[in-house]
């Protein structure tokens, strides 16, 4: 039996050297050219995860979500037959973006314009006054999106031939997710917000912890030890275009009242349900591009930053839950997870604004990232191999060496 | 005082000052009543409901979520609200005015409490 170490032990330089050390050009991080090659090397033909299938609980449920980097709009339908479909959320007649809700249930979709009503399989049932068309009605169903799901998490990929099926694409990531409680999940939580930053930039924010104990002294400060000051992770790995890190937590962390409270009925719930064990619960998975999946079934969230432009992205933060509030405690403790979680990226927002508006100055060349920063280093390699396979006209297609 | 004018359940009287202000359905409009608070005001809140939390909720979890009369329901929002106050008083403290701006961004679009009535 490995024992748990007792103090804490820094993964060493040498460990992640591989991925190299010397500088990274900032150029990727603002300028609009570079995007412009992200938009097409990766968003358009990358699985993007864009909703949980809790949203999708029963046939005739549908919800829609857009994806700006790619002028997008998505609707998503559970049929009768209990397959989930995607497709672009756009009447193929004239181009008029098909449902407005965000959410909700329908045996079928009809365009407000002229009335070309669609089934949830996507094919088009009716139109008006059809027979003065010159077209057949089968060539005239929704243009379907892929689709597919892992840990209940619903991914799309905008290419009409995704070189890489979803479960491809994860590795052996996907295993590992479908153990965590998300994947269970039959409800959540959520707060948004946008942001005056590029999606990188706002990402590798919440893939070190080098900054927490300036931006979190307090929010962070259960985290940090005193054989740890920075509240490192314990260990990294690397999947492909994907990484994780296990967290180390604090032995000796001295919780407040009220949010031990909070917290110890979270962590009661979670004991008493052995379906929410995992042997990932202190892990974090980094999904390319920008997906982060926090593992622990105390507080289970799901962060989402989507790119808007060069220098603007949005960020969705759930906190997904098995089962509705089940009695007034649960409610508490979940509110409370809302309002600390919340909190804590709040902070990070404020300073990922203002490195951006550094970085928008052109004054930099290069920026560095630490040995305790190689998850950052390891996205930009990702990224860059993308777009520069893309600019060299060879199509990487989801493939990172 | 008749217990008819009470607007909470038996035993938690303390509270009922505190009602007005943070006894408000939806997730939103608690974590707004943070920002909206002085120092004071949620000291005192916090100070007198920190006591009766333990109590408050054993109360409330004899009922099911969407069994509670209108005086559990005003109970159940203070609870609720003082989710959002406990990291004012107990994490943030002094850093709590500068806090809030930070948060301003972060908009609340679900919560799970609102989803029990």
């Amino acid at each position: 039996m490995t024992m748990q170490p007792t103090t804490y032990q820094l993964p060493s330089n040498e460990d992640v050297a591989g991925l190299g050390t010397t500088p990274i050009p900032a150029g990727p991080y603002y300028r609009d050219d570079y995007f412009e090659l992200e938009r097409e090397a990766i968003f358009r033909r990358t699985w993007i995860q864009i909703g949980h299938v809790c949203e999708l609980p029963e046939p005739g449920s549908f919800i829609v979500r857009p994806i700006e980097v790619a002028n997008a709009s998505i609707l998503i339908t559970r049929g009768k037959d209990e397959k989930v479909r995607a497709f672009h959320n756009v009447c193929t007649h004239r181009g008029t973006h098909l449902v407005a809700e965000e959410s909700g249930n329908r045996a079928s979709f009809t365009c407000r314009y002229h009335s070309w009503t669609f089934g949830y399989d996507g094919a088009l049932r009716s139109a008006p006054d059809f027979e003065r068309f010159y077209v057949d009605k089968s060539d005239c169903g929704l243009r379907p999106v892929a689709v597919d799901v892992c840990a209940g998490l619903i991914f799309v990929n905008l290419d009409k031939s995704p070189a890489q099926g979803l479960g491809e694409f994860l590795g052996p990531i996907a295993e590992q997710l479908e153990t965590l409680s998300i994947s269970r999940a039959t409800t959540f939580a959520e707060y948004v917000y946008e942001i005056d930053a590029n999606w990188k930039l706002t990402f590798d924010n919440f893939q070190e912890h080098y900054h927490l104990r300036f931006i979190h002294p307090r929010t962070g400060a259960g985290a940090r030890g005193p054989d740890n000051p920075f509240a490192y992770p314990v260990k990294f790995d690397f999947y492909g275009p994907h990484r994780t890190e296990s967290v180390w937590s604090n032995p000796a962390a001295d919780r407040l009242p009220i949010q031990q409270f909070a917290l110890g009925r979270l962590a009661q719930i979670a004991a008493a349900d052995v379906s929410r064990n995992s042997s990932h619960a202190k892990d974090v998975f980094f999904l390319f591009p920008s997906l982060f999946i926090q593992g622990t079934p105390v507080l289970p969230f799901v962060h989402s930053v989507m790119p808007i432009s060069a220098t603007r992205s949005r960020g969705v933060v759930r906190l997904y839950w098995i089962g509705e509030d089940d009695n007034a405690t649960e409610s508490f403790a979940r509110e409370y997870s809302m309002a600390m979680a919340r909190d804590v990226h709040a902070e990070d927002r404020v300073v990922i604004e203002a490195g951006q508006r550094g970085l928008n100055s052109g004054a930099l060349e290069f920026i560095h990232f630490q040995s305790q920063e190689v998850l950052c280093r390891h996205l930009f390699h990702a990224v860059d191999t993308m777009v520069q396979a893309h600019r060299a006209g060879r199509g990487a297609a989801g493939v990172v060496a | 005082m008749s217990t008819t004018n009470f607007l909470l359940p038996a035993g938690f009287e303390a509270l009922e000052p505190f009602v007005k202000f943070w006894a408000v359905a939806g997730a939103t409009a608690r974590a707004q009543r943070r920002n909206d608070c002085s120092e004071q005001e949620r000291a005192a809140f916090y100070d007198t409901a920190k006591e009766l939390l333990a109590p408050a909720l054993a109360y409330l979890d004899r009922k099911p979520l969407n069994k509670f009369d209108e005086k559990e329901k005003r109970l159940m929002n203070m609870l609720l609200s003082l989710a959002h106050v406990v990291q004012a008083v107990e994490v943030l403290a002094q850093d709590e005015e500068k806090h809030a701006e930070a948060r301003r961004h972060m908009k609340i679009t679900r919560a799970t409490a609102d989803l029990n009535s």
